[in-house]
């Protein structure tokens, strides 16, 4: 079998392509993000970063059991996405998307009590299967959600919350809403017929539903052109007379841009887009898995698709916008790095004890009692 | 009213109990919609929702794609949106495509979410072999939902419980698997007169169809009905047997079973699926488990037999449990 190298996209791969939702004029949506909007995406990803650095070492020290689905070097997916949309919009994460649970609405302030997405220390209740988590620890990693915060609860079984997410929509807008929801997907997802299911109807009603494909070119342990016949997941959107943009899943602000345009193009009642966002997946599928991921990725196609790091793309465009010196640049170092050669001076200082009060609530929480595993299988009253 | 009367009499049949339970249920809750392949333009392919999209609109009867997966992860959604849904699948045979969202997605939801999210979901369909429908066209595959904790599973046997189950299913907070009987949609035999005012049957209690001392015979569905005539034809020998509609297998009306043994010291289930692993299995189990010490002869069952549903009548009859069957095992049991 001929294996392509696997590389990165160089930056701005898809902004060639046309797209029927692409903008008339040239001035893209993040040209109107504000120089405190553009440093925030910045602390964002500093905090998606440590949140996976920090539960790779404590998993590392023994303090964590199952299974880290590391969201290392796709973090500019998760911030560039959700960094635009309302507290009232709703998202569908997945298991590499644990950050967006507390990144959702982040924006309304950070310790904002009544902001629409998680707080670090739910997130963090669940990473330690303790009862503060959302799902009172019932099923594991990223299977949570919340009705009031408007995520959408996972299961194992990928893409089968793009119908979910169609639903919810469908009933926001009987509601008279105008929410529009994010599903997130991996590229190996798109091959469950449940994925066209469910996109081929949310077409038909011109529902508001984004699909976001990470395309990590991984699929636990399959390469994507074993998953994927096409150059592009996104041209799958052609099936459906739908937009399917491209973003570079390693810049920040061009995965703003498209995600963007899609909320726009859905929030006008112009129905779903397909937003695939070109990244690499920097460890094994799993913790479980880094060690046979070594032996079935290259060392080389390993340090090529990881070298592009997102915040160091992020801090290149702080700059090159004046919004960040180059000495400020240099102060927190936590690009390019192993997890595990990074120390908590590589990150901004309230990052860490945002991410380290998160942990605190973890630990000050007790396991559910051992009785709650025979509760809510039915619901007795109305 | 009008509309689901007999012009004859004023009896009502199944199907027309069917729509007007989820008519009525339309007309009082404002945020129910029905979901279906050909429910709205068609008004589905028996009828069930024929005239409900003229009258509440294509926003709230959504005419679906071929997708069962669609519809159900949809209904999910709209539940976790503050929806009602009554979802239809074409035939019941077809739930399978639909599977991983009823078992994972929807079954588990309210479990997954420690109660945060209820899910106002009833999933109905058509069901039921003994009339030639084939492999695809036959099935009741109940005991695949009956295994996912979670689910509710409703099969009424009667116009009165298809209406009153059906409304009661609609109200419910979980969700609900509801087998409808398709050789009884239309059966004249059966309709009866309804009443004018709004009632409900609640899920989990069975319904004693026959008194008797000898046997209890214990169904569901369109099983009730031979169970009905394998009981007038052991009157005639003398045998007086019990005959016990389930009408809702989870939640299971225990207590009614239980007490009828007590009774007759003797049970058969009866029931079309098959063998193994089905439904009929667990009742036995269950009655061994409740009702040990009160039997006086081992409680069998009588069921299809471990095949899929031909097509040819002869074929057909051959593997489904037939009302000289019943008579036969209940003549053995009675005089065990």
């Amino acid at each position: 079998m001929e294996t392509k190298t696997l590389t990165p996209p160089k930056s701005g791969s898809g902004s060639g392509r046309k797209s029927k939702a692409e903008p008339q004029s040239t001035t893209k949506p993040s040209d109107l993000l504000t120089p405190e909007d553009c440093l925030e995406m910045l602390k964002q990803l500093y905090l998606a970063r440590y949140f996976d650095v920090r539960l790779i070492k404590e998993k590392r020290r023994g303090r964590l059991t199952g299974t880290l689905y590391s969201s290392h070097n796709q973090e500019a997916i998760l911030v560039g996405s959700l960094y635009g949309l309302n507290g009232t919009d709703w998202i569908s994460p997945i298991h590499r998307d644990m950050p967006a649970f507390f990144i959702k609405d982040l924006r309304a302030g950070w310790d904002n009590p009544d902001r629409l997405g998680m707080s670090i220390g739910e997130v963090c209740a669940q990473v330690w299967c303790r009862s503060g988590s959302p799902g009172r620890a019932r099923d594991n990693w990223s299977h949570i959600g919340s009705k009031s915060k408007r995520i959408v609860h996972s299961t194992s079984m990928l893409a089968g919350t793009i119908p979910v997410a169609a639903g919810v929509v469908l009933a926001d807008r009987l509601n008279g809403g105008d929410a529009v929801v994010l599903t997130y997907n991996g590229e190996g997802s798109t091959a469950q017929g449940v994925f066209h299911e469910a996109i081929n109807f949310a077409a038909v009603h011109k529902l508001p539903v984004i699909t976001i494909v990470e395309n990590n070119m991984w699929a636990y342990g399959t390469p994507v052109e074993l998953e994927c016949p096409t150059e592009d997941v996104a041209t799958r959107a052609a099936g459906y007379g739908i937009p399917g943009l491209i973003a570079d899943g390693q810049d920040v602000f061009d995965v703003y841009d498209k995600v963007m345009v899609a909320v726009e193009h859905a929030r006008a009642g112009k129905g779903p887009s397909i937003v695939e966002c070109k990244t690499f997946r920097a460890y094994g599928h799993g913790d479980h898995d880094d060690d046979r991921a070594a032996r079935y990725r290259t060392k080389e196609d390993v340090e090529s698709g990881r070298s592009r790091d997102p915040i160091a793309i992020c801090k290149i465009h702080l700059v090159n916008k004046g919004y960040l010196t180059k000495a400020e640049a240099k102060k927190y170092m936590a690009e390019n790095k192993h997890a595990t050669q990074t120390s908590d001076e590589d990150f901004p200082p309230d990052v860490v004890s945002y991410m380290s009060k998160g942990i605190e609530f973890a630990l000050a929480s007790p396991p559910p009692p051992a009785e709650e595993g025979a509760m809510w299988v039915f619901r007795e009253e109305n | 009213m009008a509309a689901t009367l007999d012009p004859v009499t004023t009896k009502t049949n199944y199907l027309n109990a069917l729509k007007s339970a989820i008519d009525e249920e339309m007309g009082r809750n404002p945020d129910m919609i029905c979901l279906g392949e050909d429910i709205g333009i068609l008004g589905g392919a028996f009828g069930v929702t024929e005239g409900l999209q003229a009258k509440y609109g294509t926003h709230r009867v959504m005419d679906m794609p071929i997708s069962e997966a669609a519809i159900v992860g949809v209904s999910c959604g709209a539940a976790l949106g503050g929806k009602t849904v009554m979802a239809e699948m074409q035939f019941i045979d077809f739930i399978s495509c639909g599977f991983d969202q009823i078992v994972n997605m929807l079954a588990t939801y309210h479990y997954r979410t420690a109660g945060e999210v209820a899910m106002n979901v009833v999933i109905r369909g058509p069901a039921g072999a003994y009339g030639g429908g084939a492999l695809y066209h036959s099935q009741m595959n109940e005991a695949w939902f009956c295994q996912s904790p979670g689910l509710r599973v409703v099969v009424p046997s009667t116009p009165y419980d298809a209406k009153g189950l059906m409304k009661a299913a609609l109200r419910d907070p979980n969700p609900v698997i509801f087998y409808e009987i398709k050789q009884l949609y239309r059966l004249s035999d059966i309709a009866e007169e309804l009443p004018e005012e709004d009632y409900i049957v609640p899920l989990g209690q069975a319904a004693i169809r026959r008194a008797g001392t000898d046997l209890t015979l214990i169904s569901y569905g369109q099983n009730v009905y031979h169970c009905l005539d394998a009981a007038k034809k052991l009157e005639d020998e003398g045998m007086q047997v019990e005959v016990i509609d389930l009408r809702s297998l989870v939640p299971l009306d225990e207590a009614t079973i239980l007490e009828s043994i007590k009774k007759t010291n003797r049970a058969l289930v009866v029931n079309e699926a098959p063998r193994t692993c089905g439904f009929a299995g667990e009742l036995v189990a269950r009655i061994n488990e409740l009702a040990f010490e009160h039997l006086d002869a081992p409680p069998l069952r009588l069921t299809r037999m471990d095949t899929p549903v031909p097509w040819a009548k002869a074929l057909e009859n051959f593997v489904l449990p037939q009302v000289d069957d019943i008579v036969s095992t209940a003549r053995r049991l009675i005089r065990y």
